[in-house]
């Protein structure tokens, strides 16, 4: 127990190995050891940063590639909950559909690239498929799952107790549902990101990882490094969000409360 | 508290089969209103049917159940609590209120309903922060909070230690009193049935084989000559009962 209760004293050891990582990189670099089109010092990926972000460049990048992600995530994870919806509460429409959904499923989406290229050249609609569809299937399965999951003695008590179907579903089986359909969304999310990497890598005009591609050209690793690092940051962003919504609306679970 | 009137009950050749199993034989049976009434009998003997049945949870395959007026209103307590999880304590009770309980009259009916079983202070917690016993007494709340006229409890005790069963059982003699509702309790616990009920149904291979009433004062004694007598009788019946066969 007790390891727990000193979170707060243990913090700063977690730091000591990173910390101690930078600053041998930072040395090394600053030292010559390092040539910098191999890895540029972590100051001067910085120093691209903030000269970036003061001509305009970083931000515009920024917003274009979070919103494909957005878009993506809404129009796929949509679909994926309608889906997972329907086939979790309908046992006609889980014979119907779910087989072939699940045949799908096993064509990894990144495959499909130069397909998309050729219906889609390399125009936003690309992207946005790519995304809708990495981000699709996690949602969709564990839609499904949660709705499949949900303790049958508690609905049992909902019919019994007199709730109508769509009381039922939202007094019941949607929150019941719930956790396997964040661990989706969270699963999605990860997707979400590694789709963008490689989609505006291979073929976009703007976004992060254009402007990764770009710096490339001119052997301009530290921005590079910089696009790199603001991939990592996004997708630790996107996981503390779905944090955030599991301690908001899994309070009621002890293993969610802190 | 308001008294409310029990429901009277009379099940006529009253059979049920599941498939090629005949689970309920021609059960005949009245049930004065607000009595306590004990079903009790081995595992598959058709103790837990019966009771669905009455509540009309199964359709019976023939005969049939009728009440004494058309505002007969049952509630079923569970041998598990069915708390929703994602809750609080007040929410899960005003389930018991159906769309009525979404309002401010509902958190107030369902506090009332809680402070009747002990819990008013628990109100606000999640069901994941109460003890086995206090689950079951939300449970009950659930169940009393639209002030039914039929109590059905299907071994609503079972799953509690012994301490805290024996306090349920004087709190649902207290709450039965209370309120006047028609109690039907199946049990597999002899000496719970004599506790409570006012007449001991022994069901056994679909058939009521004994209808014991039980006229000792209340509250009763377990200790007494005249309740171990009682449920020595009825342990003794219930035990050379010949097993069924037959599933539940």
């Amino acid at each position: 127990m007790s390891r727990y209760q000193d979170r707060k004293e243990r913090f700063p050891l977690a730091w000591i190995v990173p910390g101690v990582l930078l600053f041998l990189w930072q040395v090394s670099a600053s030292l010559g050891w390092l040539p910098a089109t191999i890895l540029p010092a972590p100051s001067a990926v910085l120093a691209a940063g903030w000269a970036l972000t003061l001509d305009g460049t970083l931000p515009a990048n920024l917003g274009v590639s979070t919103l494909r992600a957005l878009a993506g995530l809404v129009i796929g994870g949509g679909i994926g909950f309608g889906l997972g919806l329907l086939t979790g509460l309908s046992r006609i429409s889980e014979r119907l559909l779910d087989p072939t959904l699940q045949m799908v499923r096993n064509v990894p989406h990144l495959a499909l690239i130069p397909m998309v290229i050729i219906w889609f050249g390399i125009e936003e609609e690309a992207r946005l498929f790519l995304v809708a569809l990495g981000v699709f299937f996690p949602i969709y399965l564990n839609t499904l799952h949660g709705i499949r999951n949900v303790d049958p003695q508690l609905i049992e008590m909902g019919r019994v107790y007199g709730m109508s179907p769509r009381r039922l579903f939202r007094r019941v089986i949607l929150p019941g549902a719930l956790p396997a359909i964040l661990v989706g969304l969270r699963y999605a999310l990860g997707i979400m990101w590694l789709t963008l990497i490689v989609a505006e890598t291979i073929a976009a005009k703007s976004g992060i990882g254009h402007m990764a591609m770009a710096a490339r050209e001119f052997m301009r690793t530290d921005v590079v490094v910089l696009s790199i690092l603001i991939y990592a940051l996004l997708g630790k962003l996107a996981d503390s969000a779905t944090k955030a919504l599991e301690r908001r609306f899994l309070r009621w679970n002890p293993a969610y409360r802190r | 508290m308001s008294k409310h009137k029990g429901a009277a009950l009379t099940l006529s050749q009253v059979s049920k089969r599941f498939g090629e199993t005949d689970v309920l034989h021609g059960v005949d049976l009245s049930i004065e209103p607000g009595s306590f009434v004990a079903i009790i009998g081995k595992s598959g003997c058709g103790k837990s049917t019966l009771l669905r049945v009455i509540l009309g949870l199964e359709p019976a395959s023939t005969g049939h159940v009728s009440s004494d007026s058309d505002a007969a209103h049952a509630r079923l307590v569970f041998q598990e609590p069915r708390l929703l999880p994602w809750a609080s304590v007040a929410a899960n009770v005003a389930v018991g209120l159906g769309e009525r309980g979404d309002g401010p009259e509902g958190v107030a009916a369902a506090r009332e309903a809680l402070a009747d079983v002990g819990l008013a202070a628990k109100a606000d917690d999640w069901p994941s922060t109460l003890s086995g016993g206090q689950r079951q007494r939300v449970a009950l709340a659930r169940a009393l909070v639209s002030h039914p006229t039929l109590l059905a409890l299907d071994e609503p005790l079972g799953a509690l230690d012994a301490l805290t069963r024996i306090e349920m059982q004087s709190l649902l003699e207290n709450v039965w009193q209370a309120q006047g509702f028609t109690a039907l309790l199946v049990t597999h616990d002899v000496g719970e049935a004599v506790a409570l009920a006012d007449r001991v149904l022994l069901i056994d291979a679909g058939r009521v084989a004994l209808d014991q009433p039980i006229d000792l004062p209340r509250p009763r004694r377990r200790g007494d000559a005249a309740f171990a007598a009682l449920e020595g009788a009825i342990l003794e019946r219930l035990l050379d009962a010949p097993a069924s066969a037959e599933a539940r």
